[in-house]
């Protein structure tokens, strides 16, 4: 009885994950086609072309005579550097809002949670006036440094981290002498090792996917990044399904690979960033 | 004061900053655009409520709106639903329990205009996985999920619920996860039904979380751009355009700013009432568990 409970809570548990990776796994099984394999009556499964030499066609194609390999650079560029300045800022507030004392704290921190929820589409318009005005229409800035000062949501997962520290660590660091530079850079931030990572991998796979900013601000085809050329390639090649699942493909790997690499600090970060809303 | 008077401001002087440039300022920038007229090139011209006018008297606002309250309604519910039924499904400790939830959450993480193309070809007419899949089991005349007016809003709200499934079964699992396990035992040995623990432990007690996940849901049903951009541009016809779309469209393709912001102010209304209902709801339930 049991074993047979388990048997069909397995079978429950395969039919639904079917239905989580089919998508992909079409995905994957369209790109190693040809165009007439697409389009053909019959449909299969299994590419023709797969495991012979004529197998990586498509990402050949998409990579250097469509670009994609830049897209994929810039997407990374910008992603990495987000990620990074978001790490920088958040941990410096959260560090501030959890451990020390100033006047206009709580109203500060209340501003933070109240605008955490305002959608990016209300302030896009005065932001993409304000880019104009700085002049940086057609560059990377305008991808990079409103989600790097932005981040009520690194702050939070900072901030609550922090309060976690024990204060005996932090008065034992005082009798020794530290200023409070030394105590965020040695004591605290050390010790933050899973809200640093958790924070690092959902900032970059939030900027990696973003789609509005590269569409209103990038100009220059060889500043798109990967979500943005593969909204013109559709736009351009709609068609031509084996190469437009293939830019997908290529689209989703580096993320997927951070994924799998990192699950766990992905699971507890979205736990963190509900459980903070 | 160990910390000093000025070290404090150096610490959150990248958050302030941001916080003035990109969040509380261009609230109150969009607020004041709203009553302008604007093509970005020429000087902004004040024109008190005409855009508010003319978004009360436009026909495609209404229906914009409309499918934006349609889209809402119909992806709170599903996405709350699947993802509950995930998290229980679960919440078990059989052994590689962890893979299957990392696997439901992949949809989560992989980027919306990946999905968005993926799920355009596997509906695709004729040649698409499903239509053929139909057409085996003997459906003919399959509709164009995406181009035709009566289903495409509702193709992106199901291709929405199954990407996000996944994030609301971590919310109902962290949620599960802390009720004790002696009211089960308690209800077992009062012989309930594996039902009657779902109707009257399981969903009782989380009502808290089943409320704050509701919120979020809200939240992100109104987040729609990507989804909408990558798989229908709105159409056809506006079928399937929501505001968050809706505001792109005017604002970065008319480049009518004023009457865009108009239309972002109207979101940022239902954002900020759907904000407080959240902060009242939290501090009731915060007085009356105490």
């Amino acid at each position: 009885m049991r074993v047979a409970r388990k048997a069909l809570l397995y079978l429950l548990l395969c039919l639904v994950g079917l239905s989580t990776v089919f998508p992909f796994l079409w995905m994957v099984s369209t790109s190693f086609k040809t165009m007439n394999e697409v389009f053909s009556i019959r449909p299969n499964f299994i590419p023709r072309n797969l495991f012979t030499d004529k197998m990586w066609d498509n990402y050949q194609t998409i990579l250097v005579k469509h670009n994609f390999l830049r897209y994929v650079q810039n997407s990374l560029f910008v992603a990495t550097t987000a990620a990074f300045g978001q790490l920088v800022a958040c941990s410096l507030s959260g560090f501030a809002f959890a451990r020390m004392k100033f006047a206009g704290k709580e109203i500060l921190f209340g501003m933070l949670l109240a605008t955490l929820m305002i959608p990016v589409e209300v302030t896009i318009i005065p932001e993409y006036l304000i880019m104009l005005k700085l002049g940086w229409y057609n560059t990377f800035l305008p991808l990079i440094v409103p989600s790097m000062l932005v981040g009520s949501f690194g702050t939070f997962l900072f901030r609550s981290f922090f309060e976690n520290i024990p204060t005996t660590l932090e008065d034992a660091a005082f009798i020794d002498g530290v200023n409070s530079w030394q105590m965020f850079y040695k004591i605290f931030l050390p010790n933050a090792k899973p809200a640093i990572a958790s924070l690092f991998i959902i900032a970059f796979m939030n900027n990696w996917n973003d789609l509005l900013r590269p569409v209103i601000y990038l100009d220059s085809e060889h500043l798109w990044t990967a979500t943005m050329g593969l909204m013109q390639f559709k736009g351009n090649y709609g068609t031509q399904w084996h190469l437009l699942l293939t830019g997908s493909v290529i689209s989703v790997i580096p993320l997927i690979a951070v994924y799998i690499a990192m699950q766990r600090y992905f699971v507890e970060g979205m736990l963190g960033s509900g459980m903070k809303g | 004061m160990r910390y000093g008077r000025v070290a404090p401001w150096l610490f959150v002087l990248p958050t302030i900053v941001g916080l003035a440039l990109f969040r509380i300022g261009p609230i109150v920038a969009a607020f004041l655009v709203s009553f302008t007229r604007w093509n970005v090139i020429s000087s902004p011209q004040w024109q008190g409520l005409a855009n508010y006018r003319e978004l009360m008297s436009s026909e495609i606002f209404w229906r914009v709106l409309k499918n934006t309250v349609v889209f809402s309604v119909t992806y709170v519910p599903g996405v709350m639903v699947c993802g509950l039924f995930l998290a229980i499904l679960v919440n078990t400790k059989l052994k590689g329990i962890t893979f299957f939830r990392g696997l439901y959450y992949l949809p989560v993480i992989t980027s919306t205009v990946a999905i968005g193309v993926v799920w355009s070809w596997i509906l695709s007419p004729r040649f698409g996985a499903l239509p053929r899949i139909l057409n085996n089991l003997g459906v003919m005349n399959v509709p164009s999920f995406l181009g035709d007016s009566r289903y495409a809003l509702l193709t992106l709200v199901v291709v929405y619920i199954w990407k996000m499934s996944g994030y609301h079964m971590i919310l109902f699992l962290a949620g599960l996860q802390n009720i004790p396990e002696v009211y089960y035992e308690a209800a077992k040995i009062d012989g309930a039904t594996p039902w009657q623990l779902l109707r009257h432990v399981t969903l009782p007690l989380l009502s808290t979380t089943t409320f704050f996940i509701m919120i979020i849901a809200l939240i992100q049903s109104l987040q729609t751009f990507d989804l909408t951009f990558a798989m229908t541009e709105g159409g056809p016809n506006n079928a399937s355009a929501t505001l968050s779309f809706f505001t792109y469209v005017n604002a970065f393709v008319h480049f009518r700013m004023g009457y865009a912001a108009s239309m972002a102010f109207v979101l940022f209304l239902i954002v900020g009432s759907i904000t407080l209902a959240n902060f009242w709801a939290r501090k009731y339930w915060v007085s009356t568990l105490d």
